[in-house]
């Protein structure tokens, strides 16, 4: 997994690219840690470069997007196709991390 | 360890990996290459094609973690077996460790509301293949784990764990 946090002014852009499972997903938490810290207004997941994502991987998602919605910050998710949007419509988070930018 | 060989019109790929989640994607590598065996023939559907493999690959990564995080938990990770058979229309992926037991009658359905942040495993596995039965291990044999998945899930009987297990729609 290789991934880069971007912030421009209100927006924080996270990319993550490759595989987001149980043996990356370790490196991502300082990063969840960070945002949580730095209170970003609006956070931007885009996974435009997702290959794969497991059960440890979306719960990293979800963490991030509790995170940003306890300071009512907004949250987004763009760019999952194939695999990683097959898990997140069968886990029925498309409906509310995919369309949830102010 | 990688051996390939055909049994009753199948192609059938063993492997033997460490325990270990660096070698996951190893694994998932090789039932996604795997899953091409089942598809030749079905040339021109490639959006079902895809979800073949994507749900088989899938599946098989989160038993995979199962076994890594919970089996081989506290204890030195010994290895995993996968027998994947790739049969025309279907694909069948049993993995054997040697790990703790699981007792699948507590697997519960998560709840999506609460837009839980782990516990979501079991319900992946479950959901994406047709069949799954797993035989605990016992006086030295390993756990078993079998993946049943068709081509166009004509073979869909229901989930064949103990437990019921409502899968959640809509």
């Amino acid at each position: 997994m290789v991934f880069d946090l971007d912030r421009k002014n209100d927006l924080s852009v996270l990319r993550i690219e490759g595989e987001l499972d149980a043996l990356s997903v370790v490196d991502l938490r300082p990063v969840i840690a960070k945002i949580g810290e730095d209170k970003p207004p609006k956070v931007l997941i885009d996974l435009s470069h997702l290959r794969l994502i497991d059960s440890s991987g979306v719960g990293a998602i979800v963490s991030m997007y509790k995170t940003v919605k306890a300071y009512q910050g907004d949250f987004a998710v763009v760019g999952a196709h194939d695999q990683p949007l097959a898990i997140f419509q069968l886990l029925r988070l498309d409906r509310v991390l995919l369309r949830d930018m102010a | 360890m990688i051996e390939y060989t055909r049994a009753n019109g199948c192609n059938v790929v063993s492997l033997e990996v460490p325990g270990r989640l660096e070698y996951r994607d190893i694994v998932l590598r090789t039932v996604s290459a795997s899953c091409k065996l089942v598809l030749p023939k079905s040339r021109g559907r490639r959006s079902r094609n895809s979800e073949f493999t994507i749900h088989i690959v899938s599946a098989v990564g989160e038993a995979y973690n199962n076994i890594v995080i919970h089996g081989y938990a506290g204890r030195q990770p010994e290895s995993i077996r996968l027998r994947i058979e790739s049969c025309q229309e279907w694909m069948r992926v049993i993995v054997m460790d040697t790990g703790t037991s699981f007792d699948p009658t507590q697997a519960r359905p998560p709840d999506m509301d609460a837009l839980p942040e782990s516990g979501l495993g079991i319900y992946i596995m479950r959901s994406f293949v047709d069949e799954v039965s797993y035989v605990p291990g016992s006086h030295g044999s390993p756990n078993i784990l079998t993946l049943f998945k068709s081509l166009d899930g004509s073979h869909k009987r229901g989930i064949s764990l103990n437990a019921p297990f409502e899968r959640k729609t809509g």
